[in-house]
């Protein structure tokens, strides 16, 4: 799933297209289990790529102001770097044992693996990708509430 | 180059607008708050500090301080926000919290690793279990808010009497001497109704906090795990009869937004269960009530979960109902770390497709 793109030159827009596979096809781990990810970019031009950061994050949704937590971050600049990680590469990583994937009502947990694409003209191109985390149900609903 | 779209639209997961142009636009303010601090500070210095209206060196030291306080401020709040601003710019919201150190935070645990310690997301729960019981291992601890609230309202009524004493004193003292202050007496009479009315709600809530007695939790182990069943010792203090008093285990959702100005909270309680309930207990004097049960965090429970905006807390709730006062709540949070042992819902996940 592409989710963003933003940048603010008028330079011909690239159209990336990014495709992930998952080791496990229904995309749902346990804690502390490895997580192994091949993606591949299409669309664009290697070359006109600055750089590309992978990593592996949680994030919350719901009624909150947004949190966001790293659990593995890599930059890869320079011409030798990024010829190792375009058209394709692997993001291969022990997931931790928390937080769990959650679907609450005003709180929910989600974990993603990421592909941001930074092009020579300034933009940037962001891929994400939802993975489960654990197999906590959602919640049933309210049964109190309070503001 | 592309012009800034100042209504930007949100689409999906998706914004119209320039994260550029808005982050340009942040560096801009704080720039001008900067240069606003240095222009009031360049005037102030230039007009200098009268010499004679100083007086001592030291009125002049501190006439110094002030003048130079509202450019201060302006330089120390511009100066920080210029210089996130600059840090911010052009790195990806993964890369600016990777370098914050949070990644660091969530490398994966080893296998001896304490719990909580090691689990992202997770709240410690070392202030939970700094006491121990007297039967049973912890003792937890009350959370209660009603306790500040209490001292807030208490605090009101001390100073609004104080000055509501002041101005009686003053105007006792203008009738004594035959003067009539009809505005003064007229102020009173308000100020007087606000005074009553906050010592009465001071009285009425104290009344209420202490007249019930005190409630005990005990637990045999902390922080808990998902499947586990544990020990409870609930002790009531007091005198006198509750037609009710009843255990109960929540989970609870807490999320706190930006509404305009405002920061708001909203608090979902989202599973709860009734431990036990006992009817019609009869407390005497200097004997407390106690009772021993066993609670159960169900084996696909979500784990406690704090973060700066969101939280997921697990606690326990004891409701009282008095036969001669209003019903109460006491609250005694719990720490759930996720589960080390693998579930069974966890087992089928391990499963390879």
């Amino acid at each position: 799933m592409n989710v963003a793109e933003a940048g603010a030159a008028a330079a011909p827009v690239p159209a990336p297209r990014v495709g992930v596979q998952f080791d496990r096809p229904d995309r749902r781990y346990a804690a502390e289990q490895e997580l192994a990810v091949r993606y591949d970019v299409a669309g664009i031009e290697p070359a006109a790529v600055r750089a590309l950061e992978r990593s592996v994050v949680w994030y919350t949704e719901g009624k909150g102001e947004e949190d966001l937590g790293v659990h593995r971050f890599e930059r890869l600049e320079g011409a030798a770097r990024l010829a190792e990680a375009l058209p394709g590469g692997t993001i291969a990583v022990r997931l931790p044992a928390s937080p769990l994937s959650y679907e609450g009502v005003v709180v929910k947990i989600r974990w993603c693996v990421r592909v941001r694409l930074f092009f020579a003209s300034g933009r940037d191109f962001v891929s994400e990708h939802v993975f489960d985390l654990g197999t906590v149900p959602p919640a049933r609903g309210a049964v109190e509430r309070t503001a | 180059m592309r012009l800034p779209r100042f209504l930007g639209k949100k689409r999906g997961n998706r914004r119209t607008g320039s994260q550029a142009w808005g982050s340009f636009g942040e560096a801009l303010f704080y720039a001008a708050l900067v240069a606003a601090g240095l222009a009031f500070a360049a005037l102030l210095c230039a007009g200098g500090v009268d010499a004679d209206t100083a007086g001592s060196p030291w009125a002049r030291w501190w006439l110094w301080l002030f003048t130079l306080l509202i450019p201060g401020a302006l330089l120390a709040f511009g100066g920080a926000g210029l210089a996130r601003s600059i840090r911010a710019w052009g790195k990806s919201e993964e890369r600016r919290a990777a370098a914050e150190g949070i990644g660091e935070l969530f490398d994966t645990p080893g296998p001896d690793a304490a719990p909580a310690a090691d689990l992202p997301g997770v709240p410690t729960c070392e202030d939970l279990v700094n006491s121990p019981g007297t039967i049973l291992r912890y003792r937890l601890p009350l959370e209660s808010p009603e306790g500040w609230t209490l001292l807030g309202i208490g605090l009101f009524a001390a100073l609004w009497n104080t000055v509501l004493a002041v101005l009686a004193v003053n105007a006792g003292v203008d009738l004594w001497s035959g003067r009539v202050e009809w505005v003064l007496l007229a102020l009173l009479v308000p100020f007087l109704a606000v005074g009553a009315g906050g010592a009465a709600v001071f009285v009425r809530r104290f009344v209420l906090a202490t007249a019930v007695g005190t409630t005990q939790l005990e637990i045999s182990d902390h922080p808990l795990l998902p499947g586990g069943r544990y020990d409870v010792l609930l002790a009531q203090g007091g005198a006198g009869a509750l037609e009710s008093l009843d255990l109960a285990l929540e989970m609870e959702e807490v999320a706190s937004f930006r509404q305009g100005t405002d920061t708001r909270t909203e608090r979902v309680v989202v599973w709860r269960e009734r431990v036990k309930e006992w009817k019609e207990v009869e407390i005497a004097p200097g004997v407390r009530f106690e009772a021993h049960v066993t609670i159960t965090i169900p084996d696909d429970a979500m784990h406690s979960f704090a973060t700066e905006h969101n939280a997921v807390r697990w606690r326990a709730v004891v409701c009282g109902r008095p036969e001669r006062w209003p019903a109460f709540e006491r609250v005694f949070p719990l720490v759930v770390c996720p589960g080390r042992i693998v579930s069974a819902a966890a087992r089928a996940v391990e499963v390879p497709a």
